[in-house]
C-alpha cells in the first residue's frame, strides 16, 4: 500500500476513534459518577490557580497533600495552630472531591482545634473556621455532597447547640449576633429578604446569600414546615442546612445517595427541632443586655410528627427513636404546663397515653403510668422528681426558686411562663403539704404560699440586694404596686461619686 | 589576607557575571512581598505575624541554601572544567587560599542577601505592626514581637535519686528480691515519686516555686506568662478542665487570683500573670484543681515561667545570624564537594546531603523505635532485621553529626517570641561553622590541594 495512503488512512481511523470515545465518554462519565466509581469529576467554580494545579500536578497531588497532612500533623502535635488554615486549605484543595478530606479537616478546625484555647472568642474563631471550610469551600466543589451537608448541619446543632463545651453559650450568643446583623436586630422577618425593598433590606440580603450561603426563600419554606424557627439560634440553621442537603439529593437523580446519609440527615433535622422546642426562643433581656432562652412551645407538633416520620423511616433505630419521642411529649406536656398553657397540655397528655399507655411517665415511678395520674399530679411529680418527699428545705428551695422565675418571667414580658410557674408553685405546695402526716404540719409543714410569694416579691424589689433599678420599675408596674420611693441624695457631698445603689449595679 | 580576598572578589564578580545576585534578590525580595498576600492566616494578629515570620524565614533560608550550594559547586568545579582555575593557580596563592576566598565570597554574598531580605521581613512586620489597633499591638509586643526568656521549676532528680534508694533499702530489708527484680523495683520506686511530685489531686490544690533569678531587678509593670500543660487520665465530657490559679506568695507578696479557665489537656496554655515574685525572685504558683479527675504537670514542661528578656531587633538579629550559620555550611558543603568532582556531579552529591538532613525525622524514627523494620506503635512491638545491627548505629551516628546543625531553630524561637541567646548563637557558631564547617573546609581544601588541575576534565 502506498505510504502516504496508508498514513491518510490511519489519521482518518484514528479521528473516528476520537468521535467515537467522545460519544461514549458522557455516558461513561455519568455511569461512573452515578454507581460512585470515581472522584475525577470536573472542577467547577475553581480559581485558576487551583484548576491548574489540580490538571497540571496530576496523580502527584496524593502525594503533596500526604506531606502536608503529616505537617499539619506534627505542628498540631507542637500545638503549633497558626498555620493550619493555611495547611487545610491547602491539602483541600488539593484534592478538592475528595469529601472525607472536607470533613476532617473542617472537623478537626471546629471540635479539636478549638478546644485548645482558653480564651472562648479564640476557639469561637476556629468552630466558624470549620463551618467556613464546608459552607464557603466544600460545597463550592461539592454541591451535591450530602455529606458535607450532613455535617455542616452537625456542626450547628452540636458543637454549637449542644452544652458539651464550655464556650457553647458564647458560641450561641456569637452567632446570634451575627445573625442580628441579617435580622437588623429584631425578630427575623424573612420576607424583606426576599423580596428587600430598601437599601438596607437589599444589603441584608446580599450579606445572607453571599456571606452565610443561604436563600431565603429556601428558610421561608423550612420555616413553613418545621417551624416556626428561632434564625438567630444554631438549631435553626441546623434544620436549615440538612434540608438542604435532603433537597439535593432529591435533585440529583443520577448520583445513587445511601441510605444511611439521608437518615443522618433526618435525625439532624428531628434532634433540632427538639432542641429547638427546648430553647429554640430568644427572649431579650435588656437589663442585662443579653438574650435569654426559652422553650418555642408552638413547634411541638411538628416536633411529635418529625419523631414519628423518622421512626417509621428508619426502621432499625425505631424503638431508640420512639423512645426519644417519648421523652419529648413528657417534656412538651411540662413545658406547657408550666407556660400556664394547661389545655394544650392535656391534649398532648392524652396523646401520649394514647400512644404510649404501657410506659411509666415519671422516672423511677414504675406505676406512674397515664391513666394512673392527672396532668396536675405529672406537672408535681416532674418538679419532685429531684426533690425528696420528706424534705422540707429542697421542697421550700423549689418552691422559692419557682416564684422567683415567675417573676423573672413577669419582668421578661413572659405573661404565660408566670402564670404556669405560680400555677406550679401551688401545685407543688399542696402536694407536699397532702403528704405529711397532719400532726407533722407544725413540725415540717411549710410556711403559707402566700408568705413565701411575699417574702420572694420583696427580697427581689429591695433596692440593695434585688434585681436593677428598671425590673423593679417593671414589675412594680406589672403588679401594680406603689412606686418605689427614691432616697434623697446624701447630705455628706465631699465627693461626685454616683450614688452606691446605681454604681453597684454597674 | 590580600589574596584571599582578591579571590573573594573574583567570587563577587562571577556571582554579578551570572546575574545569580540579582536573580536570588529578586526571588528573595518577591517570596518577602508575595507571601503575605498569599498565605491564609488564622484570623489573628498574632498569627499572621507568626506564620508571616515562618513562612518568608522559611522560603529565605531555603533559596539561599539551594543557590549558596549552586554557586558553591560551580564557582569552583566550573573554574576548573573550564580552565579558569588553571590560570589562577599558576599565580603566587596557595590553593586553602583559593578555597578559603571562594567561600569567604559566598560568605560575604550571603550575608549581604540574608541582609537584604531579612531586613525587608524586619521592615514589613513593623509596618504591618503599626497598622494594628493599639490593643493587638500590644499582644503583638508582648508575644511575639519580644524576646522572652524562661525560667523552670528546678527538676529534684538528685533528691529524686536519694529518696529512690533510701526506698528501695528499706523494702530490700522487709522482703529481700532477686538481682533482676531489683532495677524494675527501682524504677516503680522512682516513677512513684516523681508520679507524687506532678500529680494534683481531685480537690486539692498543689504549689511550684520558681526561681526566677536575675528577673527579680526586672521592672514590675510588666506582666509575666505562664505555659503550662498537664495530661489527665480520662477525658471530661466537655473535653475540657476547669483550672484555678493564684499567683503570690500568702507571707511575701499580694495573691492574685485568676479567673477560673476551661483548659484542654495535653495542650500548652499561655496567660498573663501578674509579677508577684518575692525580693529573692521566687514566684509561688497556686494550683486548685476543681475536677473530679487527677491531673498531672510533667516536671520537665508542665510550669514555665516567661518573662521579656529583650527586644525583638536583636533577637531577629541573632535569629539571621543562626541562618547564616547554616548557609556557611552549606558553602562549605558545596565547595568540598567541587573539590574533587565535576559540577553536575558535586551538585547533586551536595543536593543529596542536604535531603539526608531533611529527612532526619526518618532516621530518629528508626533510632528510637531501634529498628528499621515495621513497628506496631498500638502495640509497642517492634520487628528485627539483622541489618538493624549495623543500620542503627550509623544512623545514630549520622544523626548525632546532623544535630549539630540542625538542633537550633531560630525561626521557630522568633515566631513564638522566645529568646535566642548569645549562648546558642555562640554555640550555633562553634558546631556548626567551626566544627562542621571546619572539618569540611579541612576535607576540601586537602583534596583541592592534592588534585591535579591540568589533567583532561571529563566534561570537555
Amino acid at each position: 500500500m502506498n505510504l502516504r495512503l496508508k498514513k491518510v488512512l490511519l489519521l482518518s481511523l484514528a479521528a473516528m476513534l476520537l468521535v467515537g470515545v467522545s460519544g461514549v465518554q458522557r455516558s461513561l462519565n455519568r455511569d461512573r459518577e452515578r454507581l460512585g466509581l470515581t472522584r475525577i469529576q470536573p472542577l467547577e467554580n475553581a480559581p485558576p490557580v487551583l484548576a491548574f494545579t489540580t490538571v497540571a500536578l496530576g496523580g502527584f497531588r496524593g502525594l503533596i497533600s500526604n506531606a502536608l497532612w503529616i505537617r499539619a500533623s506534627d505542628l498540631q502535635d507542637e500545638d503549633k495552630f497558626f498555620e493550619m488554615a493555611q495547611l487545610a486549605d491547602w491539602i483541600t484543595k488539593l484534592e478538592p472531591h475528595f469529601v472525607q478530606v472536607w470533613l476532617v479537616q473542617a472537623w478537626n478546625m471546629a471540635y479539636n482545634i478549638s478546644v485548645k484555647f482558653k480564651d472562648f472568642n479564640d476557639r469561637w474563631r476556629w468552630v466558624s473556621r470549620g463551618v467556613e471550610l464546608l459552607r464557603d469551600e466544600g460545597l463550592k466543589y461539592n454541591p451535591n455532597e450530602t455529606l458535607i451537608y450532613r455535617e455542616l448541619g452537625w456542626f450547628f446543632q452540636h458543637k454549637m447547640g449542644q452544652n458539651l463545651d464550655d464556650a457553647s453559650m458564647y458560641y450561641k450568643q456569637q452567632w446570634a449576633n451575627e445573625m442580628a446583623v441579617i435580622f437588623n436586630k429584631k425578630k427575623p422577618d424573612l420576607e424583606e429578604l426576599i423580596h428587600p425593598q430598601t437599601p438596607d433590606q437589599k444589603e441584608r440580603a446580599r450579606l445572607l446569600r453571599e456571606k452565610y450561603k443561604m436563600d431565603p426563600e429556601f428558610m421561608k419554606q423550612v420555616d413553613q414546615r418545621y417551624g416556626p424557627l428561632e434564625w438567630r439560634l444554631p438549631e435553626a440553621h441546623a434544620i436549615y442546612w440538612a434540608a438542604r442537603g435532603l433537597k439535593v439529593a432529591q435533585q440529583d437523580p443520577d448520583k445513587i445517595p445511601k441510605k444511611d446519609d439521608l437518615i443522618t440527615l433526618r435525625r439532624v433535622i428531628y434532634q433540632s427541632m427538639q432542641l429547638s422546642f427546648q430553647r429554640g426562643k430568644l427572649v431579650a433581656n435588656p437589663f442585662a443586655s443579653a438574650f435569654e432562652f426559652g422553650p418555642n412551645l408552638d413547634i411541638i407538633p411538628k416536633v411529635s410528627a418529625a419523631y414519628e416520620q423518622a421512626a417509621d423511616e428508619d426502621e432499625p433505630n425505631r424503638d431508640h427513636i420512639l423512645r426519644g419521642h417519648r421523652n419529648f411529649l413528657r417534656d412538651a406536656i411540662y413545658f406547657l404546663y408550666s407556660h400556664n398553657r394547661v389545655s394544650d397540655a392535656a391534649y398532648w397528655y392524652k396523646y401520649n397515653a394514647t400512644h404510649y399507655p404501657d410506659r411509666p411517665i415519671l422516672d423511677g415511678k414504675t406505676n406512674s403510668f397515664p391513666k394512673n395520674l392527672t396532668l396536675d399530679e405529672y406537672a408535681v411529680g416532674r418538679v419532685q422528681e429531684d426533690i425528696s418527699e420528706t424534705s422540707r428545705d429542697r421542697v421550700k428551695s423549689a418552691i422559692e426558686g419557682l416564684i422567683v422565675n415567675a417573676y423573672r418571667s413577669l419582668v421578661l414580658d413572659e405573661d404565660e411562663r408566670y402564670a404556669g410557674f405560680k400555677l406550679l408553685a401551688r401545685q407543688v405546695w399542696n402536694a407536699y403539704m397532702d403528704k405529711i402526716p397532719k400532726e407533722r404540719i407544725a413540725a415540717i409543714g411549710l410556711t403559707p404560699l402566700a408568705d413565701v410569694d411575699s417574702e420572694m416579691l420583696n427580697r427581689l424589689l429591695d433596692p440593695e440586694k434585688g434585681v436593677s433599678p428598671q425590673e423593679r420599675a417593671v414589675l412594680r408596674t406589672k403588679l401594680g404596686l406603689k412606686e418605689e420611693k427614691v432616697p434623697p441624695p446624701a447630705p455628706t457631698a465631699s465627693t461626685n461619686a454616683l450614688p452606691q445603689k446605681v454604681s453597684a449595679n454597674q | 589576607m590580600q589574596r584571599i580576598f582578591a579571590i573573594a572578589w573574583l567570587t563577587w564578580k562571577a556571582a554579578f557575571r551570572f546575574r545569580l545576585f540579582l536573580v536570588v534578590a529578586g526571588l528573595l525580595l518577591a517570596s518577602v512581598v508575595l507571601l503575605p498576600l498569599l498565605i491564609k492566616d488564622d484570623g489573628t494578629a498574632r498569627g499572621f505575624t507568626q506564620i508571616l515570620l515562618t513562612y518568608t524565614l522559611t522560603t529565605i533560608s531555603a533559596l539561599l541554601g539551594i543557590s549558596t550550594l549552586w554557586l558553591a559547586c560551580g564557582t569552583l568545579a566550573r573554574d576548573i572544567e573550564e580552565c579558569q582555575m588553571q590560570v589562577v593557580a599558576v599565580k603566587p596563592i596557595a590553593r586553602w587560599q583559593i578555597w578559603l576566598g571562594k567561600w569567604i565570597g559566598l560568605m560575604s554574598l550571603n550575608a549581604a542577601l540574608l541582609a537584604l531580605s531579612g531586613g525587608s521581613v524586619y521592615a514589613l512586620l513593623q509596618w504591618r505592626a503599626t497598622r494594628l489597633p493599639p490593643e493587638q499591638q500590644e499582644v503583638l509586643r508582648r508575644e511575639v514581637l519580644v524576646a522572652r526568656g524562661s525560667a523552670r521549676m528546678q527538676k529534684p532528680d538528685a533528691e529524686i535519686e536519694l529518696e529512690t534508694e533510701n526506698q528501695l533499702r528499706e523494702r530490700l530489708q522487709k522482703n529481700p528480691i532477686t538481682q533482676a527484680d531489683l532495677n524494675e523495683v527501682r524504677k516503680q520506686i522512682r516513677e512513684q515519686l516523681k508520679a507524687e511530685l506532678q500529680i494534683v489531686g481531685p480537690n486539692n490544690p498543689k504549689q511550684w516555686q520558681i526561681d526566677l533569678g536575675a528577673v527579680k531587678n526586672l521592672p514590675r509593670d510588666r506582666p509575666l506568662q505562664l505555659r503550662v500543660k498537664f495530661n489527665a487520665a480520662d477525658q471530661s465530657t466537655t473535653g475540657t478542665f476547669t483550672g484555678l490559679w493564684a499567683i503570690g506568695s500568702p507571707t511575701k507578696t499580694p495573691i492574685v487570683r485568676l479567673e477560673p479557665m476551661s483548659l484542654a489537656p495535653d495542650t500548652f496554655h499561655e496567660f498573663d500573670i501578674p509579677p508577684n515574685f518575692d525580693e529573692q525572685g521566687k514566684l509561688t504558683i497556686t494550683f486548685f484543681n476543681a475536677n473530679n479527675r487527677a491531673l498531672l504537670f510533667p516536671l520537665e514542661d508542665g510550669i514555665e515561667v516567661l518573662y521579656r528578656e529583650g527586644t525583638f531587633a536583636l533577637n531577629y538579629a541573632r535569629g539571621l545570624a543562626i541562618i547564616f550559620c547554616w548557609m556557611s555550611l552549606l558553602a562549605a558543603l558545596g565547595l568540598a564537594a567541587a573539590s574533587f568532582l565535576s559540577f553536575p556531579v558535586a551538585a547533586f552529591v551536595a543536593l543529596s546531603v542536604m535531603v539526608l538532613v531533611l529527612s532526619s525525622g526518618t532516621l530518629s524514627n528508626a533510632v528510637s523505635e531501634g529498628t528499621i523494620a515495621n513497628y506496631n506503635a498500638e502495640k509497642g512491638t517492634k520487628g528485627f532485621t539483622p541489618a538493624d545491627v549495623v543500620v542503627i548505629p550509623v544512623f545514630k551516628a549520622v544523626l548525632t553529626v546532623i544535630n549539630l546543625a540542625k538542633n537550633f531553630s531560630p525561626i521557630d524561637s522568633l515566631s513564638t517570641g522566645r529568646s535566642i541567646t548569645w549562648s546558642q548563637l555562640g554555640l550555633a557558631g562553634g558546631q556548626i561553622i567551626l566544627l562542621l564547617g571546619g572539618i569540611l573546609a579541612a576535607f576540601g581544601m586537602s583534596v583541592f590541594t592534592r588534585r591535579e588541575l591540568a589533567t583532561a576534565q571529563g566534561t570537555q
